[in-house]
């Protein structure tokens, strides 16, 4: 068990997608501005993330080398496919605050890299704590992200006023470069805080 | 990973096989949710004709044209105005617009944004309500964008930081005075 849970810790910070892989970025940029979009986000890819582990990993005998990379991204179109009609049919809100995002998972590196670097050399169930792991420290980052960017921008919090009417919005903070900026920062502090601590234990 | 099994047809067969059953899975998928989906397009038009023909009880669908125009009635069967929906390019993508008429004032009665891809929190702000009031009682004519409190009703507000779109929405909005008149002569 603690095997496992090694695993699926290592997600949330030793080998974080964002901050300590730098992958996964096109959506860690673009639909990070609002704290409902970053979560949304988070949740979208892990699905997509967590079911294309398990196909992967429970197929991966069967799948020629040659041809494993236009494999894996076949399986990751169907669940991303899957997502976008299901999100639209059943979360139509959701579906329209993030609209051409939802597609654009299938090119999420994040997604690809984990089951050639992970699922396919791993058992299933290693996948699949692999998979959460990751989808966690993906959402977190995204949330803390879009959170910053947010309250900056909106002055608000998943949409509820916390600096008042008397704020300005920093409208820099919603565009892209924001984002930028924000991950900057945030990937620096982070580092810090994890050398830090790094050499306080060693 | 099957190391020595990479002579062509097996190629072949491993992604035939991986896309076909992707396929089967995503028609089954397509079938299930398009209901649901149609049925949220239906009702979001629904409530954007009501919402643009504030005075409507019902309204009827007229196809001139091939153009579908959706006529408000009150509940004493009186014409209240007409609806159109109307799209163009926006700065991301194609804005649909909801556009409720008076063809008789030759007036825009209001508009709903029906759909957009523009960036959340910018460009998206064209679907807030304080944004479409710059709409309401406009003219059936070229509109203007102006960077303070409108002062005349064919002035329509900016949005700081979305210029492309409120462009865009009023380049859209602009031309459903030709549309209309071109069917419902009105009083002119």
């Amino acid at each position: 068990m603690a095997e496992y849970f090694a695993i699926f810790k290592n997600g949330l910070w030793n080998e974080n997608p964002i901050f300590k892989l730098i992958i996964g970025l096109c959506p860690t940029l673009a639909v990070t501005n609002t704290v409902v979009n970053g979560f949304a986000m988070g949740l979208a890819t892990g699905f997509v993330l967590i079911s294309s582990e398990i196909v992967i990993s429970l197929i991966k005998k069967f799948i020629p080398n040659d041809v494993r990379i236009p494999s894996f991204i076949l399986i990751i179109v169907t669940f991303v496919t899957f997502t976008d009609y299901f999100l639209g049919a059943f979360f139509p809100d959701i579906a329209d605050a993030l609209a051409l995002f939802i597609p654009l998972i299938v090119v999420n590196c994040l997604i690809l890299g984990r089951q050639e670097a992970f699922a396919s050399r791993n058992s299933t169930r290693r996948a699949i704590f692999d998979a959460v792991g990751m989808t966690v420290g993906f959402t977190w980052v995204l949330v803390l992200l879009s959170a910053i960017r947010e309250l900056f921008g909106f002055g608000t919090l998943a949409g509820i006023d916390i600096l008042g009417a008397g704020y300005t919005d920093m409208i820099i903070m919603i565009l892209p470069g924001g984002a930028f900026l924000t991950l900057g920062v945030l990937v620096g502090v982070l580092n810090l805080l994890d050398r830090k601590v790094g050499s306080d234990n060693g | 990973m099957a190391e020595k099994n990479n002579s062509i047809g097996r190629l072949i067969i491993t992604l035939t096989v991986i896309g076909a059953l992707g396929a089967l899975f995503l028609a089954g998928v397509y079938e299930w949710t398009i209901p649901h989906i149609l049925e949220h397009e239906a009702r979001a038009r629904e409530r954007a004709i009501m919402e643009v023909l504030p005075e409507a009880d019902y309204y009827e669908e007229v196809t001139h044209n091939d153009k579908i125009f959706y006529e408000g009635y009150d509940e004493n069967d009186n014409f209240v105005g007409v609806a159109v929906s109307l799209r163009g390019g926006g700065y991301a993508g194609e804005i649909e617009i909801m556009i409720g008429t008076d063809p008789e004032a030759r007036e825009i009665i209001n508009i709903f944004i029906l759909n957009h891809q523009e960036t959340p929190g910018l460009g998206a702000r064209i679907t807030e309500e304080q944004f479409r009031e710059n709409f309401e009682n406009a003219p059936f004519s070229e509109l203007e964008i102006v960077r303070r409190t409108p002062e005349e009703p064919q002035e329509i507000e900016a949005i700081a930081g979305a210029t492309m779109s409120v462009e865009a929405v009023k380049n859209i909005v602009s031309r459903v005075g030709d549309i209309v008149s071109e069917y419902y002569g009105g009083g002119s």
